[in-house]
């Protein structure tokens, strides 16, 4: 039985993973309803970098409306699609010890911090804020922010202690930010259910505009101590219409926990009688 | 052209069925998304809290007996973006609403939809899945 609601759990534990293909296609159906295509390009500062600053958001109801019915602000449809989903390549432990967790595992269902590259799939927007030394990137999802500094050698601090974000340094390759992210924890989750790590992951970031209202994002994440092979994921990032990053204090008011606590032991008593 | 519209109607909520809807927690392992139940109540408690919101409703049986449901719904700030704003939720006023029953057995569910009595609907949170 136990076996069994561990492979139920799994399965439902699946749906928090972001299957990116689904979410295009998602997008481009959200937007038949949609004008036509923003003329507007893509801003550039005054000395002619692109100039990604704004409110961006790769997903949610805010931005896709419902099944049949489109958003208040409808967008013109994304003239991409992000990289194919793929599998995250294990190695046969971690394979192993990711069949071992619950959704209560999951740091994100007690508020903890998503992770990178967690953390910009979520549906709710964050801001760019675009400088010539920096970037800094505020998520409205769990409070998050990431400092990025601009090093042409994306070098890192030689004194990090790991962290849930993980420290990121950037650099333009043409229009397109690079950000190399490394000192991460092993407490994160890369995606869906038990998607674990160690500290040795180093995710390559790249934010690469499209168009006014478009950019695509890709993520190499590399970890030598779980991976077999580099994973490649990634989202379309949306400018949505009409919105401001707000406060989300998700700590204030969370009884989910307790609820799929309550859930499982019933369903489990369920399966012994 | 009607049979392109239903596929694509078709399409959208089978893919809206894999996406995830909720941010920080499973919908699934939560509530049972085949089960939609629907709920005649009195508004008796708000809560325009993160991760979500809740409703409270009283809910009167024929016997005339009343539970309170609770009903979780979207964070504050995606109701908002949706168009839904927190001064329609008026205490006393009756609703109806739509939801996936909890399946731990207690009188919660997560709100899909609620009507108001002049006939406005909106969404109160994720299709199931």
């Amino acid at each position: 039985m136990t076996r069994h609601l561990t492979g139920l759990l799994l399965i439902l534990g699946g749906t928090l993973a972001i299957p990116a293909a689904a979410q295009y296609q998602r997008e481009t159906l959200a937007s038949t309803a949609a004008k036509a295509p923003n003329p507007n390009p893509m801003p550039r500062t005054a000395d002619g970098r692109v100039d990604l600053s704004g409110t961006w958001q790769a997903g949610g109801v805010s931005i896709n409306g419902e099944p049949g019915a489109p958003p208040l602000h409808p967008l013109p449809p994304a003239p991409v699609r992000p990289p194919a989903r793929e599998r995250i390549p294990y190695q046969d432990w971690a394979a192993a010890r990711q069949k071992t967790f619950t959704v209560l595992d999951d740091p994100t269902s007690k508020c903890l911090l998503p992770g990178v590259p967690r953390i910009v799939g979520m549906p709710m927007p964050m801001e760019i804020v675009q400088t010539p030394k920096e970037v800094i990137i505020l998520y409205e999802s769990f409070r998050a922010w990431r400092r990025i500094p601009l090093d042409e050698n994306l070098k890192h601090p030689d004194d990090l202690t790991p962290t849930w974000m993980g420290d990121s340094v950037g650099r333009w390759e043409g229009d397109t930010l690079v950000v190399d992210v490394t000192g991460f924890n092993d407490k994160t989750w890369l995606s869906g259910l038990g998607s674990i790590h160690t500290e040795k992951l180093h995710v390559l970031e790249r934010y690469k505009p499209i168009n006014y209202d478009t950019l695509l994002y890709e993520a190499t994440v590399e970890d030598p101590g779980s991976l077999t092979k580099p994973w490649v994921t990634g989202s379309v990032l949306r400018r949505p219409i009409d919105v401001r990053i707000e406060e989300y204090e998700c700590i204030e008011n969370n009884p989910d926990n307790e609820h799929i606590q309550k859930a499982m032991e019933q369903q489990k008593r369920a399966g012994q009688k | 052209m009607r049979i392109q519209l239903l596929a694509a109607v078709a399409i959208f909520v089978l893919l809206a069925a894999v996406v995830p809807v909720w941010a920080h927690h499973s919908f699934a392992a939560e509530y049972d998304g085949k089960e939609l139940i629907t709920l005649k109540g009195v508004i008796s408690k708000v809560e325009w809290t993160n991760p979500h919101t809740y409703i409270y409703l009283d809910v009167k049986d024929a016997s005339g007996k009343v539970t309170s449901w609770a009903l979780e719904g979207y964070p504050p700030n995606t109701l908002k973006r949706t168009g839904f704003p927190r001064d329609i939720l008026k205490i006393g006023d009756e609703v109806t609403a739509t939801a996936y029953k909890s399946r731990d057995g207690s009188n919660t569910g997560a709100g899909r939809e609620i009507t108001f009595a002049d006939g406005t609907k909106k969404f109160l949170g994720p299709v199931g899945n």
